[in-house]
């Protein structure tokens, strides 16, 4: 589609055509506080209201054995009372503000996310400012965050087949690196986490400097950085989280998991180790992924879904990553067509993609569809502002969301010949079967 | 691993405006738009938005899946997802690879009361794009061998979400709640009527339906609205006129008493359980003031419901209550789970924030809150031309206009406590209730009785909801 002016376009259509031309920051500020956080701002008076994003630079990777889910479970208390707003208040206050929140945590990051009117600018930072300087502990408010993360885990993982093999999957896959466990940890270690291991984490990795700010929407970068200055600034700085040194060694042969349980219907996925996104690798194989698995169109689909009918869903994820991850492909095959069928035809479409180059066209259609679906995360000042924080956190540095268009289009049909070889081979594969069990369990 | 489930799903029938650049937020306005009639009777709409080089399109074909026949359920929904699995000039995958080519999306699927279909290009993009979206929506031929693909994906895909309570548990509250009405039957179709359904089936469907006169075609975005005017005459006016078939329904009373089913799911560690009755239309005219109570209650993080369920007890990740507002007046319930032991502990505390409600009402304070939080929140819910394109096709769907968007806040700040009262004892169920359970009956069955006179059981791997 975008042919001509590739970037200019995606620049224009992101980050409005207003700013374009005058500025190759794109409309976009900084502002470093003297305690090390830095923030972003972006002006964008479409509707009157901002988005606001908290990322840290700390999630599951930087835990240990015996504490796994910390890092998750601590996010939940950021939420359970500090010094001026105690527990309960500080949704409350923002809700009574007409703001809304959330946040998440993933292997690498902790983010949290407020949405509100303009008119509530000063609420939100007062609020932020409090957590982030004087988080309080407070026993009942752990022990029943406690069970309110144990649910969650019964939800997404114990009560839902996908989130059970997923879990296995990575268990096998990682030997030595810390993706090996879950970010919601493992059910014994959320009931065993402790007061002191809560602070230890909150001393570790909640200093200014590890934090990245982003704010997006109807405010000026004069009065966020005057408000940042007196509710962000005073917060003293510490240090950085210890670096993970542990590198996965690599894989020296298939690895199999299998889960049996109460189920109507199988499920296969399989794991590839790939690099992480800051790596040079990471554009080729998110456009490799697109011929293979975006769109039904994409090879995976037509094959195994259109063409031989094998499965009912075909989906896979490779997602932003400071160390090296898996790039998952996920089935579900139909009743009556076994794991060991489907498995075959996915690795079958595998060896088509190592043992020959794509088409121009299906290479040009991934990059149009991975343009558009790009365009279409930034739509809304909430996308935009999660957009600027992923760059910022996960490539080093937000300007690389200018030239992500620019990325995309230097890849060529020999770079994916060249990925697919490298990464999809048998030894670097482990697959995670999901086997019914028809009999009730006791 | 998210702090809590968007609780803000329920909120997506609210719509206003926000790209007028009034910083205002008290002023919010839905963007002017025209109204078109082509001579074959399809309605247009039409919204120039600018700011970003996309057009979005919404199309709503006037009649869903309650005018599926008796028996073959899922009818409506099978007909709208393979419109783009060929036409007369096109395979499914050619179809697919163009649109994919261009990076467009297409995607039609059924409600229970219209078939609706969005589609989005790039400016540069629109005249193939609407080329594609009028050939989809004009010249489907429905392969045969396409609708048999469909309908064994449909039924392993059932299966396969019965392995997931938490994604199964509306379709079973729907069927048992709404009984004999129209709106119990399965919108996507269930294991045994799927394979009822044929391709004369889905081709009298289509031709029944799809027919100008009962199709509204939304735009929004960056275009000219002459210009765009004349590119769906050009592309539409050959759609002959035809009488659409005629499907009237009507509310359902609620129901009276109290009805339990117990759906076992044996390898259930957690109970998902509903619990509502009748809610209402999305034409009823306290429908903002319902609205206001049930944030209080159950629509958003601070609600009585989840103060109660999960921050002040841990029970749950997350507890919740919505008014699904329909054609006809659709269901109102509170949706929650939790380990199995307490299970009954969790649907006394439920119960009791319902019967609280209705003792004390609601204060001063709660009741201000609600309303700067429903208005601080309503801006981003259509900030985008596709969110605005559905939105008015909403709109002219129900026969409403955008003085409904436009006199929201106005809605909103006109709540007195008084009417909190009046909308509470009206609207939200107390001694007339229906339970839906979905857990391990091993464990759960003895304290279910308790809670109505008649009780009802099933197992997840029984076909159908």
């Amino acid at each position: 589609m975008i042919h001509l002016r590739r970037a200019l376009l995606v620049a224009v259509i992101v980050f409005g055509a207003a700013a374009f031309g005058q500025d190759p920051n794109y409309g976009i500020q900084t502002h470093q506080l003297k305690n090390g956080m830095k923030i972003l701002v972006q002006e964008d008076h479409s509707i009157p209201n901002v988005a606001l994003y908290i990322f840290y630079r700390i999630g599951s990777r930087n835990e240990r054995p015996g504490t796994t889910g910390l890092s998750h479970f601590f996010e939940h208390m950021m939420f359970n009372g500090a010094r001026k707003y105690g527990p309960k208040q500080f949704d409350q206050v923002m809700e009574a503000a007409g703001g809304s929140n959330n946040a998440y945590t993933s292997n690498d990051v902790t983010a949290y996310q407020d949405w509100f009117p303009r008119s509530a600018l000063e609420t939100i930072f007062d609020l932020e400012g409090d957590r982030i300087q004087n988080l309080n502990f407070d026993e009942r408010m752990i022990e029943s965050e406690r069970q309110v993360v144990a649910s969650e885990r019964r939800s997404s993982v114990d009560n839902s087949n996908l989130g059970i093999l997923e879990e296995q999957l990575n268990a096998a896959a990682f030997t030595a690196h810390p993706y090996q466990w879950p970010v919601i940890g493992w059910m014994v270690d959320i009931e065993h986490w402790t007061m002191e291991d809560l602070q230890r984490h909150f001393q570790t990795g909640y200093s200014p400097a590890n934090a990245t700010m982003v704010v997006v929407g109807d405010v000026t970068l004069d009065e966020i950085v005057k408000l940042a200055q007196q509710y962000i600034e005073p917060i003293p700085s510490g240090g950085l989280p210890p670096k993970v040194t542990t590198q996965e060694p690599e894989q020296l042969g298939e690895r199999r998991v299998i889960v049996r349980k109460f189920a109507q219907l199988p499920i296969v996925m399989m794991g590839y180790h790939v690099p992480e996104s800051s790596n040079p690798d990471y554009y080729p194989l998110q456009v490799l992924k697109t011929v293979l698995l975006d769109g039904q169109s994409s090879r995976m689909y037509q094959r195994l879904i259109e063409k031989d009918q094998l499965a009912i869903s075909v989906q896979s994820d490779y997602s932003f990553a400071f160390d090296p991850t898996l790039f998952t492909v996920t089935v579900r095959p139909k009743a009556g067509i076994s794991p060991e069928i489907v498995e075959k035809a996915v690795n079958e479409e595998l060896d088509r993609v190592r043992t020959a180059t794509v088409t121009d066209r299906e290479l040009q259609k991934a990059k149009n569809i991975l343009l558009a679906d790009f365009y279409r995360s930034m739509k809304t000042i909430d996308g935009k502002a999660r957009a600027l924080g992923n760059y910022e956190v996960f490539f080093g540095d937000y300007r690389k969301l200018f030239t992500v268009a620019d990325s995309y289009d230097k890849v060529t049909k020999e770079d994916l010949q060249r990925v697919a070889k490298k990464y999809f081979t048998d030894n670097n594969r482990t697959v995670a079967t999901l086997i019914p069990e028809q009999e009730e369990p006791k | 691993m998210t702090r809590r489930v968007l609780l803000l799903l329920c909120f997506c029938v609210f719509v206003v405006n926000t790209n007028s650049h009034s910083a205002d937020s008290a002023s919010v306005k839905l963007p002017p738009y025209t109204k078109v009639q082509l001579k074959n009777g399809l309605t247009v709409l039409l919204m120039e938005q600018h700011e970003v080089p996309i057009v979005s399109f919404n199309v709503i074909v006037k009649t869903g899946s309650v005018g599926d026949p008796i028996g073959k359920e899922g009818l409506a929904s099978l007909t709208a997802e393979l419109l783009r699995k060929g036409t007369r000039t096109r395979t499914s995958e050619q179809i697919s690879s163009d649109l994919d080519f261009v990076g467009g999306e297409f995607a039609m699927n059924a409600t229970t009361d219209y078939s609706s279909g969005s589609a989005e290009f790039l400016t540069k993009d629109l005249g193939q794009g609407m080329t594609l979206l009028a050939d989809i929506l004009l010249n489907p031929v429905f392969p045969e061998e396409e609708l048999k693909k469909l309908i064994q994906q449909r039924i392993d895909g059932i299966k396969s979400a019965k392995d997931r309570a938490e994604g199964v548990i509306g379709r079973y509250f729907a069927n048992y709640l709404y009984g004999k009405h129209p709106y119990a039957r399965p919108v996507g179709g269930d294991e045994r009527s799927l394979p009822a359904i044929t391709r004369v089936d889905v081709q009298q469907f289509y031709e029944s339906n799809y027919v100008p006169v009962n199709t509204i075609l939304a735009v929004a975005g960056d275009f000219n609205v002459v210009e765009m005017r004349g590119l769906i005459e050009q592309q539409f006016n050959a759609w002959p006129a035809r009488n659409p078939a005629a499907v009237r329904v009507e509310s359902m009373p609620p129901v009276q008493g109290k009805r339990l089913l117990l759906v076992d799911k044996p390898d259930s560690t957690q109970t998902y359980f509903y619990i509502g009755n009748i809610g209402i239309s999305r034409m009823n005219p306290d429908r903002v003031a319902i609205a206001v109570v049930n944030t209080i209650f159950g629509g958003r993080f601070t609600s009585r419901l989840n103060m109660a369920l999960r921050i002040d007890s841990g029970l749950t990740y997350g507890a919740r209550s919505l008014f699904d507002e329909r054609k006809t007046a659709g269901p109102f319930l509170i949706s929650t789970y939790t380990k199995n032991s307490s299970t009954e502990q969790a649907m006394d505390m439920a119960l009791n924030v319902l019967s609280t409600l209705h003792e004390k009402g609601i204060t001063q304070a709660e009741l201000a809150s609600t309303k700067e939080y429903m208005k601080g929140q309503f801006p981003p819910s259509i900030e985008t031309s596709d969110e605005l394109a559905s939105t008015i096709a909403r709109l002219e769907f129900y026969g409403l206009d955008e003085s409904d968007i436009n006199s929201y806040f106005a809605k909103i700040d006109a709540v007195t406590i008084d009417d909190t009262r009046r909308i509470i004892k009206e609207y939200f169920p107390l001694d007339n209730l229906v339970f839906v359970l979905i857990g391990k009956a091993s464990e759960i069955q003895n304290i279910v009785k308790k809670y109505a006179t008649v009780v009802d059981t099933k197992t997840i791997t029984q076909a159908g909801f």
